[in-house]
């Protein structure tokens, strides 16, 4: 037990700024995508297993809690791609480049452009909420 | 200014299993930008949950290219994300013991739900033509 409070009083103590809270958001996203990935396979699965199932699988996917839920998971997978391609670039071709100066730089532009990756797709997803849940036509109708 | 010298030298490491692992999420990392990118956007944004039923998994799981990039897709991002959650929890369990049980339980948790997602990959849609 002491090392789940030690751990987590690590993570949540350490004030590494930009570098500390890219690590922190990289490892929340990974693990809601993983969370979900997990729910994912199993439901798809249902495909072939036990077709009802599937699509009260689907109809639960189409209610707004879970479409609140699927873009926040769109965050995740945009954030933690983002932020995994700056992670594995660094690490394999230029090592060189892990200095904190380099991470203040590049975890603002790595949010900056999961953003803007992000904001689109949730925009049209908040779209298809309200025409499909509640007949509310935003645009494109 | 340069009081200090910088040397830089190359040492050969045997490759062993965590290596292996570290180097898997880096290398996997590459394909599975437009793995789950693609398959995130227009899953969910150009064609979005509402317009789906089981004829629109038949009808995709008909070509074998989507086939065969969900296959990619489980195989790449499943691994990826089990390996990443061993990496979290090996922050929380230190012992010998401990993590002996949490490489096998992952693996077997990996190897469960993988299988599932293969078989249903590989059987297609279970249900007689035309869908009702």
């Amino acid at each position: 037990m002491s090392t789940l409070k030690t751990t987590l009083t690590g993570y949540a103590g350490y004030r590494g700024r930009e570098g500390h809270w890219a690590f922190l958001l990289h490892r929340i996203t990974g693990l809601g995508v993983v969370l979900f990935l997990t729910i994912h396979i199993v439901d798809i699965a249902f495909v072939y297993f036990q077709p009802a199932l599937f699509l009260d699988a689907l109809a639960l996917y189409q209610t707004t809690l879970f479409g609140i839920g699927e873009i926040a998971l769109i965050f995740c997978v945009f954030f933690h791609g983002v932020n995994g391609l700056r992670i594995a670039y660094f690490d394999m071709f230029k090592p060189g480049l892990w200095s904190i100066e380099m991470q203040r730089k590049t975890t603002r532009t790595t949010l900056i452009i999961a953003i803007i990756l992000w904001l689109p797709a949730a925009v049209w997803m908040v779209r298809n909420i309200l025409l499909h849940n509640y007949g509310i036509v935003l645009f494109g109708g | 200014m340069a009081a200090t010298t910088e040397t830089v030298r190359r040492v050969k490491v045997k490759p062993n299993y965590e290596m292996i692992a570290w180097k898997w999420m880096r290398y996997s990392a590459f394909a599975l930008i437009p793995l789950v990118w693609i398959h995130a956007i227009l899953q969910d944004v150009v064609v979005g949950v509402h317009a789906m039923d089981l004829g629109y998994v038949a009808e995709r799981w008909a070509s074998l290219f989507w086939r065969v990039f969900d296959a990619l897709l489980l195989g790449f991002a499943f691994a990826h994300g089990v390996n990443g959650l061993r990496q979290v929890l090996n922050d929380f369990i230190h012992g010998e013991k401990g993590r002996k049980i949490l490489n096998w339980g992952l693996f077997i948790f990996w190897l469960a739900i993988f299988l599932i997602g293969a078989i249903a990959l590989i059987g297609g849609v279970n249900q007689q033509f035309p869908l009702e």
